[in-house]
């Protein structure tokens, strides 16, 4: 699921930022960090990391597989991507009998916190991530300095 | 882009399509193999490559930023998960001046064969796995054996 937020007129510290989400990502036991990328693109900065569950999950359907966040932009002017993967989330649906070779959602429900499902873990990260803007802006944090590109 | 197939009655050697399959993702220099996994879920096989862009592109929106290829299942029943992942696709829409900030479009294509496109590779990737699905298949590969699921 990707999704990408532009944040203007916050002076936000995005070498902090990304650090704090690096840290973020390090605290998810099940994920290990496999790629970390920074440089300038276009004239602004740019850094991307990638995590990667780092063990084969007890069921597949909808289990978190990997998470990517970039940042690229000026502290004024920039862009956020957060995209999480997961295994055969296209098999959500009714009648795909595809369902039974991978495990069906239920097995990952029963599995409970063993279970790192991709959609829960979005959500935490992007509630997370927010928090860590409003940590590192220099300005106050208003619904109107952002905008959310949905794919 | 996420595409799920199901195979069925193939009679495929999944152990030598993966390994193919992770050579040839190995063959692009822009690629890093950063997980191999292999072994069991729900009773059975599941093997999943990951691999992510080695380097900053020139232009960033568009352009592959993660492949990742799961397998699930037996030989005569399984599931290929073909997930393709690119930069700030989601900025890909009319009048969004954000664009502007990462790299315009036009530029994409002005950037030519230098630049590792997320479709270009997935179609390519996708071509080539089903060549390799008819090389280590005993029985005859035909449409009515395989179930699309697109996300």
């Amino acid at each position: 699921m990707p999704f990408v937020r532009r944040y203007k007129d916050l002076g936000t510290d995005l070498d902090a930022l990304y650090m704090d989400i690096i840290s973020e990502l390090q605290q998810e036991k099940d994920l290990e960090i496999g790629k970390e990328t920074e440089g300038i693109i276009n004239g602004v900065g740019f850094k991307s990391v990638t995590a990667m569950r780092a063990s084969l999950p007890r069921a597949v359907t909808g289990t978190l597989r990997e998470v990517s966040v970039t940042i690229a932009g000026e502290p004024d002017d920039w862009l956020l991507e957060l995209h999480t993967g997961s295994w055969f989330g296209n098999m959500i649906l009714p009648g795909a009998g595809g369902f039974l070779i991978a495990g069906p959602v239920g097995t990952a429900a029963a599995a409970g916190t063993t279970g790192l499902m991709a959609a829960q873990y979005s959500r935490k990260l992007k509630n997370k991530i927010k928090e860590l803007v409003k940590k590192h802006s220099g300005k106050p944090y208003t619904a109107d300095k952002v905008e959310t590109f949905i794919d | 882009m996420t595409l799920v197939r199901r195979y069925k009655h193939l009679e495929t050697d999944l152990e030598k399509l993966f390994t193919d399959i992770v050579a040839e993702i190995r063959k692009e220099p822009k690629l890093n193999i950063v997980s191999v996994m292999n072994g069991e879920v729900n009773g059975v096989p599941m093997m999943s490559v990951i691999a992510s862009r080695t380097s900053i592109p020139k232009i960033l929106v568009g352009t592959l930023r993660e492949v990742t290829v799961t397998i699930s299942g037996n030989p005569d029943d399984y599931l290929i998960e073909m997930h393709v992942g690119e930069w700030l696709r989601n900025l890909v829409v009319p009048n969004t001046d954000a664009i502007l900030l990462v790299g315009p479009l036009t530029g994409l294509a002005a950037a030519g064969s230098h630049q590792l496109l997320a479709a270009t590779y997935g179609r390519d990737l996708k071509l080539k796995i089903k060549e390799l699905i008819k090389k280590h298949s005993k029985s005859e590969y035909t449409d009515e054996k395989i179930d699309t699921f697109i996300d």
